[in-house]
């Protein structure tokens, strides 16, 4: 949805942390993106390139993982990949996401 | 050879931060603040108008529109206090907006902040904005296939209403279906269903308000 954005969000936090430690040009950017975002990575590659023209990271390459929706129950500890809201062994509704909601600059490689 | 940096940082820091600002501030002044999310035309004003007249609780409304001041005119003609927030084409609220509309606000004088989302039932669901709830609100006309089909907010709402039931008799709606998928994405959500126009289930959803109100106050 937001790709564009997104993009020009993590473009601006990396300048800034770039600047602050005198980086040289970056060369590689990782995000961790989970399914849950609703981001289609063909549109973040695309907007990534438009945005980061003039930028430290012009050029550079961007890797996005994408993480799976993984939910776990809080009652009986299994975990379990997919959208079902229910403990898929239990039964119970006590569960939380253990991935899936990601929307993280992961690293970013400098040249020296 | 180049040096790898690892950063770990959420993409959105700057906005959870403010959100995470504005959700201490309302818990200090013990205020609810609920995020009504839905699609255009679904009747979140007109849901807000309903419920601002029937309440007892003290509110205020931030609207968010791309363009015009059109629904906080209607809630300020129902003797609330309402900002109106314009994104200017954006399709979703973001928390430092509602950060400036709260400073418009008397909080001293309130027990509940409705927000009324952006028209749209996809990006909305994304951004936090230091709300207590997202609220989803999805109309009969739009058809009983809408939460498996944005599955995002229904399954990060906190309640679940279905507005414009008085049309079911002239239209139908596959209410089975509509409430089966809604349990399967979210069991915990509140459910309800309700009618700005002849006022089904506006009675029972103040009442639900006023105990979240309760909660926050404790
Ligand atoms: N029959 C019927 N019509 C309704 C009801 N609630 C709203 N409407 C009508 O639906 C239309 C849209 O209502 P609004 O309340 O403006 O919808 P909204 O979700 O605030 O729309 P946006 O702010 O543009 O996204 C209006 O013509 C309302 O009169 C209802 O309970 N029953
Ligand atoms: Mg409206
Ligand atoms: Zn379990
Ligand atoms: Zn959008």
């Amino acid at each position: 949805m937001h790709e564009f954005s997104l993009i020009e969000a993590v473009i601006d936090s990396i300048e800034e942390r770039s600047r602050e430690g005198s980086w040289g040009r970056i060369t590689k950017v990782t995000l961790k993106i989970g399914e849950m975002r609703q981001v289609i990575p063909e549109i973040l590659q695309f907007s990534f390139s438009v945005a980061s023209k003039g930028s430290s990271m012009e050029g550079a390459e961007l890797v996005i993982i994408e993480l799976a929706l993984e939910k776990r129950c809080r009652s009986c500890g299994n975990s379990w990949k997919g959208s079902a809201s229910r403990c898929t062994s239990c039964g119970c509704d006590d569960t939380e996401t253990v991935s899936g909601m990601e929307l993280e600059i992961e690293s970013v490689e400098v040249e020296e | 050879m180049p040096r790898r940096i690892s950063i770990r940082q959420s993409v959105m820091a700057a906005d959870e931060k403010i959100a995470g600002l504005l959700r201490r501030k309302l818990s200090e002044k013990k205020i609810l603040m609920l995020n009504l999310i839905g699609s255009p035309g679904a009747g979140k004003t007109a849901l807000l108008e309903a419920t601002l007249k029937g309440a007892r609780f003290r509110s205020a409304v931030i609207e968010g529109d791309i363009a015009t001041s059109r629904d906080a005119d209607r809630i300020a003609r129902t003797g609330t206090r309402a900002v109106q927030i314009n994104t200017r084409g954006g399709c979703h609220l973001e928390s430092h907006l509602v950060q400036k509309a709260m400073e418009e606000l008397d909080l001293d004088g309130l027990d509940v902040i409705f927000i009324e989302n952006v028209g749209n039932l996809v990006c909305p669901a994304e951004f936090d904005l230091g709300e207590d709830m997202k609220v989803a609100v999805s109309s009969v006309p739009e058809g009983p296939d809408k939460p498996l089909k944005y599955p995002h907010l229904f399954s990060r709402a906190g309640a679940v209403l279905l507005t414009k039931v008085d049309l079911v008799r002239h239209i139908g709606f596959d209410r089975g279906l509509f409430w089966g998928d809604v349990e399967g994405l979210n069991p915990l959500a509140r459910k309800l269903e309700v009618s700005s126009l002849d006022g089904s289930g506006i009675q029972e959803w103040i009442d639900l308000v006023e105990k979240w109100v309760g909660e926050k106050r404790k």
